[in-house]
């Protein structure tokens, strides 16, 4: 993968999880990603209408809105966000679903943070390529 | 006794046999899932992959560089720009509006002058409405293995074309990377089922791959057999071109994990019926000698379904356990990559002790939760033994109740009512694993009660039985709930509030003392749980 311009890259991490979120959330900061955070789908919804993220990092299972519904309701937000799943190993099968309604991909928790940056890159780059097709027609922009 | 026996072994063979057939079931679809998981997650990349150089090529027509006729020079900048973002590109052709190479730099300078207005991709090309190609892996004029990258670009009125093509080898270089270490195998097929891009050691190029999905069946998984080896297949169609990804792992592997877990709970039932048999063995021959009423047998037969449904309980164990205990790893190793991101010099952060400290205190206290979650676990498996000692029910409560639960509950202003019948006598149980019983109850009746409310505990004695009810004035369980709060790991609570495991251990308990527990509730109104144990008393046979 080529090195895209990640710096100011807007991550939003919704997990129910306020440890795992914070280390998480720590360890994309520093590493140059402007992150914001979520505890619950409302919250998720709330912060995307503000904060216009990149690519959203979000759980499976939290109380209240669960995963399936708040990408649901993300994507009308915004039909470019690229969203990754959190899960379990008992929710693989939810991740699947998801994806095929075109989430971009899927993680296991516990988590790899290198595994993760990938994905978080990779998911960006298809968020610049899916835009500038929209904001160009047919004929390709530069990106 | 021999009646009885036969009655405890024939349910449980079958029962056995039953879990054995579900246990394959679960195996087979929980390795097809995550193999299907790994085909879209990997699809989505490959199909970013070909989006990413279709776009370099398009760069191309809008660099300044840009010109309708270029020249040598040109044309190796152009190839230069393209090997930067990846090196799978080989070669760059620049085609005048009638299908000759123009321009050309790569390794086959021959190609310079080439007319490709008969070949099949710049056919396809000119007469689609879509503005690029991705051609199917073919020997072409090079007679090497290759793929074509074609883009159709309008200027003027005329349509001129963009080529380049990728090297097989560089793609299947990048597939491998994508697998992040999964012991997968990925190829590319196209929809007559030749390999376009496959691991050399397993199959070469073009030639005719073993699966061949059907091209309008979107996605799925299928059995193959190789070489006598039985291989799991997950199909997905590419968006970008009609290739079809496959990745297949053997059967072995992918049912490594659920085959470990199966050996533990092979190992978990074969105690279990152990203790069981020896249980049943035990009180059979009690009940031998007190007498041979026929109301003795069916309370046997009543025990071994509440041991059956035990061994149910525990084949849910698995993938309960595996969740409960991921949440406090994960907390554990995401605050691990905290601590090293303090400790790398390259991000300038505060490594003092006291920082460290803070992150480690995290990880004590993410590391306990998992420690409570196996204690508790153990427990469920530990009481096969109960010690048995005639007690007093009413003093085991007023323990319970007294002390720090006492003051837990005025605090919240829950006032309790002790309703206890004198007349109940002092029976044989397990004092110790009964107080766990009662506390267990009082603790979900408190945590039912929002604000002020009362928690009544009732005692009484009929049938044979001592009846001890904890009922409170909380908001009630909800009826689809019902069915699964005795199922271990299931719980209603915040999460690090309760392990969803303190009504299974009861109902446990209280089993293995000849007792049952049965629960009441009414959304709204409030819940009732009755523990019933059996009065008997020391020197009863």
């Amino acid at each position: 993968m080529e090195n895209s311009t990640k710096s100011g890259l807007k991550v939003l991490l919704v997990d129910d999880e306020d440890r795992f979120r914070n280390a998480l959330s720590r360890q994309l900061s520093v590493r140059g990603f402007r992150v914001f955070e979520a505890e619950c789908g409302e919250k998720a919804i709330e912060m995307t209408i503000a904060e216009r993220p990149d690519v959203v990092i979000l759980d499976q299972e939290m109380p209240g809105m669960n995963g399936t519904e708040a990408f649901d309701e993300l994507k009308k937000i915004d039909p470019f966000i690229e969203i990754i799943m959190l899960t379990g190993h008992a929710t693989v099968e939810i991740a699947l679903y998801i994806m095929k309604k075109g989430a971009f991909d899927y993680i296991m928790k516990p988590l790899n943070i290198d595994e993760l940056l990938y994905k978080i890159e990779d998911a960006y780059t298809r968020r610049l390529l899916n835009v500038k097709k929209t904001n160009t027609g047919s004929g390709r922009g530069l990106v | 006794m021999a009646g009885l026996f036969i009655g405890f072994l024939i349910p449980h063979a079958l029962l056995s046999a039953y879990f054995h057939l579900q246990f394959h079931s679960t195996l087979k679809k929980s390795g097809k899932l995550s193999l299907s998981a790994i085909a879209e997650s990997q699809k989505n990349t490959i199909d970013l992959f070909l989006q990413e150089r279709v776009v370099n090529l398009f760069n191309l027509f809008h660099s300044r560089e840009f010109t309708l006729e270029p020249d040598s020079q040109n044309m190796e900048n152009y190839l230069g720009n393209l090997r930067q973002t990846n090196d799978a590109f080989v070669d760059v052709g620049f085609l005048n509006d009638r299908g000759v190479q123009t321009g050309y730099a790569g390794p086959f300078p021959a190609l310079l002058g080439k007319d490709y207005s008969n070949e099949v991709w710049f056919k396809t090309l000119m007469g689609q409405s879509e503005d690029y190609l991705i051609s199917d892996i073919y020997l072409g004029f090079r007679n090497k293995p290759h793929f074509t990258i074609a883009i159709r670009q309008s200027i003027d009125g005329r349509r001129y074309v963009m080529r380049s093509t990728l090297d097989p080898d560089k793609f299947y270089m990048f597939l491998r990377s994508i697998s992040h270490g999964k012991d997968v195998d990925s190829t590319l097929v196209n929809r007559k089922g030749y390999f376009q891009v496959v691991d050399p050691g397993k199959g070469n190029l073009l030639a005719l791959s073993d699966v061949t999905p059907e091209s309008d069946s979107g996605a799925g998984v299928m059995e193959i057999d190789r070489n006598g080896e039985p291989i799991l297949t997950a199909y997905t169609w590419l968006k970008e071109t009609p290739w079809a990804l496959l990745v297949s792992q053997p059967l072995s592997v992918a049912h490594a994990d659920m085959y470990r877990a199966r050996q533990v709970l092979i190992a978990s039932l074969v105690v279990i019926i152990l203790s069981i048999g020896a249980i049943i063995y035990y009180t059979t021959r009690k009940l031998m000698v007190r007498a041979q009423a026929t109301a003795e047998k069916g309370l046997t037969l009543q025990h071994q379904l509440i041991h059956a449904s035990k061994l149910a309980a525990i084949g849910e164990l698995s993938t309960g356990i595996a969740h409960e205990i991921n949440n406090p790893l994960a907390i554990i190793i995401a605050t691990t990559g905290v601590i090293k991101d303090l400790l790398n010099p390259d991000f300038h952060l505060d490594a003092s002790p006291e920082a460290i400290g803070k992150e480690l205190a995290i990880i004590d206290s993410a590391a306990f939760r998992a420690k409570r979650i196996t204690h508790q676990l153990l427990d469920l498996g530990r009481k096969s033994q109960p010690a048995m000692v005639q007690s007093d029910v009413h003093a085991i409560l007023d323990d319970v109740l007294g002390g720090l639960k006492e003051r837990e509950f005025q605090k919240k202003n829950i006032e309790i009512i002790r309703n206890y019948d004198p007349d109940v006598p002092a029976i044989l149980i397990d004092p110790d694993a009964m107080r766990q019983v009662f506390l267990n109850l009082l603790n979900n009746a408190g945590d039912a009660i929002e604000g002020p409310g009362t928690i009544t505990v009732t005692s009484g004695l009929a049938d044979g039985f001592v009846r001890v009810t904890v009922k409170d004035s909380g908001e009630g369980i909800e009826p689809e709930y019902m069915k699964r709060i005795f199922d271990p790991f299931f719980t209603t609570k915040d999460v690090g509030k309760g392990t969803g495991l303190g009504l299974s251990v009861s109902r446990n308990i209280v089993e293995l003392m000849g007792g049952r527990i049965d629960a009441l509730s009414v959304k709204g109104a409030g819940s009732s749980f009755t523990v019933s144990l059996p009065a008997r008393v020391s020197g009863d046979n």
